[in-house]
């Protein structure tokens, strides 16, 4: 280990003063850990309350879904709202599991208790109202919600539906029963299927074979599969030598910080990834564990499909999946449904010229919180907003690269377009970078729950 | 040695003393600044985070921020963030946090 990275350990362990999220584990070699020396500390409970200011706005408004878009629109409604707005949060889990940084579960120096985040804080602090259960219907005339809980469904009155249930998949042909699913893993919604690729990976054979695909634009996380195909061909090298990575992409070219992935490719892991443009899935034999594309078949040891992203069914059910692939057409100012009066659909659910990620889906939702507060105070929304994007891509245990661009809104197409000059990559995968992601992870998980 | 190093997220609790609003005409800037608030902590406060905004001098943070975007340097995260706004907006920003409790 070197001093740097020392050094980044004890800088981000002292960090560790207040609490309220979970705790975060880094792995500070390139082998699988040992608990020999557990330096975990619990989270204290945080007692610092904000104070909600008094604003004389009254209404009330229902969240689905509390993802990055959904638990941060919750947030700065009341935060910027204050009391007299009534915000309940309608989420299926108990509790989050964070996508971004889950690649890092597949190579161990992420667990996935280090991507749980849950709704105490947004309760107790803000006074949100979290309900578990599934949307599942609404009623845009009569604004009512309903929601199937445990203890039988609930039919929620609002002022202004927000709905944020981020994205659901197309599956191929071979992998539509839960059996196939359960053999080739899609890992892009963290969770069990994040842990069952990651044991798939460590019970690949030496010299074995990994096979992923990357989906069709638009999909959540541009640079996330080929982020993923840079981490796990490092941890072959080191832990199954002589593997190899195959990425079958879909689209035409890799579809995201071109430069940062061709270089780790072609150099970094040049001869473990083998790359492979225009070759989307047609079929998937579970039983030959052989994908099949345009471009021939592909058998593997370990099979990876991150099928096709679609809207998630509800948006359907409720009337405003109205864009391509059953996602939900929005105008910008406000993310107010464009089929549909007083339903707003913010992060990946939406149809926008924005990616679909959790940094700008958080920055969707204090758009729309901003423009909901607003409407019910009797005006219009900010007519200027800007929105930013950053991922940090993780290209070695060790290393990391970065793209971010910002966002203004463009009345003339009634569009966010990059700002001119406003977007860029990382230069190099560096150390720093690397160090930097899990400042910017924590602050944003913060930004977002806390 | 093989070693674990586990590292609890701090939280980065809310604002302590919200800002006095009315109706539906927020502060000035603050959507703009709320930008800001994914990497340097919700209305540029936390421990933690990349530097801490919440109660700098408006003219600091403004100064900084122009010069970031001057300078036009490939590569750096912070003129390409500093580019993306007009001066006049770079300056409503500026103005937020510096009103912002430390
Ligand atoms: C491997 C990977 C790496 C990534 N890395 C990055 C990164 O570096 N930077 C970045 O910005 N983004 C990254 N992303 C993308 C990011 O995770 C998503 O864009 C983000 O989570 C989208 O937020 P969301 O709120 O729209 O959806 P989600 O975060 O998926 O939240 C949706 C929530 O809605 C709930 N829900 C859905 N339907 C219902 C219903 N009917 N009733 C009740 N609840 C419901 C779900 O349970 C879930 O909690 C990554 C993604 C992956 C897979």
């Amino acid at each position: 280990m070197t001093l740097h990275r020392r050094q980044f350990l004890s800088r981000l362990a002292a960090y560790c003063a207040a609490a309220g999220i979970p705790a975060f584990a880094l792995a500070d070699d390139d082998h699988e850990h040992e608990h020999d020396e557990d330096r975990r500390r619990e989270p204290d409970s945080t007692t610092s309350q904000p104070a909600l200011p008094e604003t004389g706005l009254t209404g009330r408004v229902v969240v689905v879904g509390g993802g990055m878009a959904g638990a941060a629109v919750a947030k700065f409604l009341r935060l910027w709202g204050g009391t007299g707005v009534q915000v309940t949060l309608v989420e299926r889990e108990p509790r989050y599991t964070s996508n971004i940084l889950s690649n890092l579960v597949l190579t161990n120096s992420v667990q996935m208790s280090d991507l749980a985040f849950d709704y105490a804080r947004l309760a107790s602090a803000y006074g949100i109202a979290v309900i578990r259960g599934e949307a599942t219907a609404a009623d845009p005339v009569a604004k009512k919600l309903t929601v199937a809980t445990a203890s039988g469904p609930q039919v929620l009155d609002y002022d202004r539906l927000v709905v944020a249930p981020g994205i659901d998949f197309a599956y191929p042909e071979g992998l539509q029963t839960p059996e196939a699913q359960a053999l080739v893993p899609h890992a892009w919604k963290a969770g069990p299927q994040t842990t069952l690729l990651r044991d798939q990976i460590r019970a690949m054979p030496i010299g074995g074979t990994f096979v992923m695909t990357v989906p069709p634009t638009p999909y959540r996380c541009p640079p996330g599969p080929y982020e993923r195909a840079c981490v796990v061909a490092d941890w072959v090298k080191r832990n199954k030598p002589g593997s190899k990575v195959i990425v079958l992409d879909a689209n035409a070219a890799i579809t995201a910080e071109r430069e940062s992935f061709t270089r780790a490719f072609e150099v970094t892991h040049g001869g473990v990834i083998d790359y492979v443009p225009n070759a989307p899935v047609t079929f998937v034999d579970t039983a030959a564990k052989t994908i099949h594309t345009p471009m021939g078949p592909f058998r593997g040891d370990v099979l990876n499909v991150i099928p096709t992203n679609v809207g998630p069914r509800l948006l359907a059910d409720i009337g405003v999946a109205n864009a391509a692939r059953g996602f939900a057409g929005v105008d910008v100012l406000s993310y107010e449904s464009t089929a549909v009066a007083g339903i707003h659909v913010i992060g990946d659910a939406s149809a926008t010229t924005q990616p679909k990620a959790g940094h700008i889906g958080n920055q969707e939702g204090k758009v729309c919180a901003d423009a909901i507060l607003r409407l019910l105070g009797g005006g219009t929304p900010d007519p200027s907003p800007v929105t930013n994007s950053s991922c940090y891509s993780p290209i070695t245990w060790e290393t990391a690269s970065w793209l971010t661009a910002v966002f203004a809104y463009d009345p003339a197409t009634r569009t966010m377009k990059v700002v001119p000059g406003a977007t860029g990559e990382a230069l190099a995968a560096t150390k720093d970078h690397f160090e930097d992601m899990f400042v910017w992870f924590r602050t944003l998980m913060g930004d977002t729950f806390a | 040695m093989k070693k674990l190093i586990l590292i609890t997220l701090a939280s980065l609790g809310p604002a302590v003393a919200g800002a006095q609003q009315t109706g539906a005409t927020p502060p000035p800037g603050r959507l703009l600044a709320s930008n800001c608030f994914q990497c340097h902590g919700t209305d540029g406060r936390g421990d933690g985070t990349f530097e801490r905004l919440a109660g700098k001098s408006a003219s600091d943070i403004y100064n900084d921020l122009r010069e970031m975007k001057a300078e036009n340097k490939r590569g750096e995260i912070m003129t390409i963030h500093a580019l993306g706004y007009t001066d006049a907006q770079l300056r409503a920003i500026a103005d937020y946090f510096s009103k912002q409790p430390r």
